[in-house]
């Protein structure tokens, strides 16, 4: 830390601070014309000069790019300082006599009119006045330098290369956003928004807090969602040996740091689509396949992302980051989902290990878990359409059906393949362990389209933090965020900008959870696309209405009740005696203190059984309360009231529910 | 002993506990928090510096992200 004075106030700074950021800090405003917190300070207009004196002598600085990194006095507001801006502003004036901000600094410093018209007067008031602003956002906001300074002195000007237009540009508007003149208009705006503006000044928002932010959030530019195989793995959730455990001490191995420092080459942010700011797209380049069709082959990978690294590393219990990257590879290139192969592979592997399967099942194949050679023969057997791994690419469900009609097992063993296959509604979980947090185990059971976290992920607001103690409180998380996230799948938008990365004030905020300085901007974004005005509870409902449509839609094909809405075991608690005993003590206190259990003398067996009834009546419980706030019969079928208020009393909706009802 | 509640999970008071002390014993990794301690809201900046008293509620609430 530096000690320095501003104005003759004291002040404690950080090395490396700029003097515009120090003054800041004091309430001391400095004119700063080409500066913003978002991008590199370019120092172009000067305005922002300041006396320093350092023990020694006094220069004039330019505050802005000038850091502290020793005891300063700085003076503002010196006669001469005053007067060299007054001087710059005279210039600027004579030679953009009607732009605006250029206007505003000038009546500040006394400047009305020049005293002199400068060779190169521009009379627009959308002149381009070289701050640079423009061309340092297109680099360092968006990492793309489309646009850069051409010539010097007098014909100097911002550019397209070879001053054409540029197919590269991915017209993400950040230039012509953060120019302080209006030079820059995006002409090109097929999407033909009501109020472009609007939007720009909401999509900027989320643009500036990924720049300064995201780093120490999240680091979606760094490494995207595989930030979060760590985190998992330290919370004990990261699925491991199909979803037994929630941490493995070779998980280091899947690090984000492993893939970031080893594997993704290219620095540059991959977005879905182009201008994303976010960019969490990660690519690794020159990759040497070393199995399959194109083994040998140097690649490109599109990924790892953090549900691959889970599903096609520890769930399979590998901790390996080739066999991610090579699974990820052939998956993408035969058309397979990661989470569905990850998951099912697990399963299958837990039968194999449990007897269910054996070598002759297999077709000769080990599928014991870390078997990082079968795991992708069996890959390549889904890709080719043949053997075992034909049967694995269908999926849990019918895996359970096949198992069970092929071969000869016993009841007990049927039950074993209900209890540690990890589907929902015929859909594979996604890669996260729920054991300990019911409202999630509802997140999942509840979701409409199966085992998918994409509904609601409550585990830390219900295991971390115990935000959500009782049952009408789960049920109000599982109410809000199925809502609120299916406005994203209802607009076409991606949900990470949603909460991947947050404003800074907002754990001030009355609900942090929520986010409610984004759902702003959802909701300005709506109503400057559309025109139409809508507020926070407006979207809910719109999401409602069509959630509870697709509800009475499951229904009427059979299915959308509460038997479907049911998981498996081992998404609830411990299926096994070894998956009890590793967090013996966990689950014990459990049972002493919240179901006043005597654990005195128990068997594992004993308190692993007495655990499952519990829990499974919680999650029946859970289910009473979250159909009830979300205005459904006890069966979870939407009533017709509910589909009334929702002006979803569609004829063909009444006659499915009436039927029934 | 004396103790601090956690996120309603009961911690061993210690002498000159700040909130980093807390996060690190808790093995809190992840980076969007939101902390409280006794309904008060503490800055960042403040995690090292701010000294935990005994019998404290600290909320130390995590943030959603991912997926
Ligand atoms: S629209 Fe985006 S990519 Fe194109 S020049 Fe401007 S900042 Fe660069
Ligand atoms: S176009 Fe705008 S942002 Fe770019 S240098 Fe000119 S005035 Fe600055
Ligand atoms: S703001 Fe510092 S040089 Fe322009």
């Amino acid at each position: 830390m530096k000690d320095i004075i501003i104005d003759g106030k004291k002040i404690s700074v950080k090395e490396e601070t700029t003097i515009l950021d120090a003054a800041k800090e004091l309430n001391i405003e400095i004119p700063a014309l080409c500066h913003r917190p978002t991008v590199e300070a370019y120092g172009a207009c000067r305005l922002c000069v300041v006396d320093v004196n350092d023990g020694r002598k006094t220069r004039m600085v330019t505050s802005c790019n000038y850091p502290i990194r020793k005891s300063i006095e700085v003076n503002t507001q010196s006669e001469r300082v005053r007067k060299t801006r007054g001087m710059l502003l005279e210039m600027m004036l004579s030679r953009w006599p009607n732009v605006d901000v250029i206007k505003q600094f000038a009546a500040e410093y006394k400047v009305t009119k020049p005293r002199f018209i400068h060779p190169l007067v521009d009379y627009s008031s959308n002149a381009c006045i070289l701050c640079g602003l423009c061309v340092n956002a297109c680099s360092e906001i968006m990492w793309e330098d489309i646009i850069g300074f051409a010539g010097r002195g007098e014909s100097r000007r911002v550019v397209m290369p070879f001053e054409k237009h540029y197919d590269a540009c991915v017209g993400c508007s950040t230039c012509a956003n953060i120019c302080p003149t209006g030079a820059i208009k995006m002409i090109d705006d097929p999407n033909q928004p009501a109020d472009s503006k609007r939007i720009m000044k909401y999509g900027s928002k989320i643009a500036d807090e990924m720049v300064l932010m995201d780093e120490e959030q999240c680091d979606m530019r760094g490494v995207g969602t595989a930030h979060l195989a760590q985190i998992m793995n330290d919370y004990d959730l990261f699925p491991t040996c199909n979803y037994k455990f929630g941490s493995h001490k070779d998980a280091g191995g899947l690090h984000s740091d492993v893939f970031k420092q080893k594997y993704i080459t290219q620095g540059l942010p991959d977005g879905c689509w182009l201008g994303c700011s976010m960019s969490c797209a990660k690519t690794v380049e020159g990759y040497e396949l070393k199995t399959g069709p194109y083994k040998g082959d140097k690649v490109l990978i599109d990924g790892p992302e953090y549900e691959t690294i889970a599903g096609c590393g520890a769930n399979m219990g590998i901790f390996n980051p080739e066999f991610v990257l090579e699974a990820n590879f052939y998956c993408d290139t035969y058309g397979i989902d990661t989470i569905s192969f990850g998951t099912g592979m697990a399963f299958a592997m837990e039968c194999y290990e449990n007897g269910i399967l054996n070598k002759e099942r297999t077709g000769g194949m080990e599928f014991n878990f870390g078997n990082e050679e079968v795991g992708l023969e069996a890959l390549h057997q889904m890709g080719r359409g043949e053997g075992f791994g034909v049967i694995v690419g269908q999926g849990i469900r019918r895996m359970k059906q096949i198992f069970a009609e092929k071969f000869d097992l016993t009841k007990k063993q049927i039950k074993f393949m209900q209890d540690i296959g990890m589907e929902a509604k015929g859909m594979e979980y996604s890669e996260y362990v729920t054991k300990e947090s019911l409202a999630m185990q509802g997140g999942y059971g509840l979701a409409l389209k199966g085992a998918q976290h994409d509904e609601a992920w409550l585990i830390f607001m219900d295991m971390v933090n115990n935000q959500i103690p009782t049952f009408e409180d789960k049920a109000e998380a599982l109410h809000y965020f199925p809502m609120f996230r299916t406005w994203f799948g209802l607009m076409g938008l991606c949900k990470l900008p949603w909460n991947d990365v947050e404003p800074a004030d907002n754990a001030e905020t009355d609900e942090p959870a929520k986010v409610p300085g984004h759902v702003e901007g959802y909701v300005n974004f709506f109503s400057a696309m559309t025109g139409k005005e809508i507020d926070k509870h407006e979207l809910i409902l719109q999401s409602e209405r069509v959630y509870n449509f697709q509800r009475v839609f499951n229904y009427r094909l059979g299915f959308g009740t509460r038997e479907h809405d049911s998981i498996p075991y081992r998404s609830a608690g411990p299926v096994t005696i070894e998956e009890y005993e590793s967090r013996a003590e966990r689950y014990d206190k459990q049972l002493v203190e919240k179901w006043d259990y005597d654990i005195k003398g128990k068997t594992s067996e004993e308190k692993r059984d007495y655990l499952r009834k519990m829990r499974e009546a919680d999650y029946q419980k859970l289910c009473d309360a979250v159909y009830k706030r979300r205005g459904w019969n006890e069966n979870g079928i939407p009533t017709i009231q509910k589909m009334k208020e929702l002006k979803m009393d569609l004829p063909e909706v009444l006659a499915v529910l009436k039927k029934n009802n | 002993m004396k103790t601090i509640s956690v996120n309603g999970n009961s911690l061993k008071w210690e002498q000159n506990m700040t909130i980093n002390v807390i996060i690190g014993k808790m093995n809190y990794t992840f980076k969007m928090l939101v902390v409280k301690v006794n309904g008060e809201l503490i800055k960042k900046t403040e995690y090292d510096m701010i000294i935990i008293p005994a019998a404290a509620d600290v909320r130390i609430i995590h943030l959603i992200s991912g997926g």
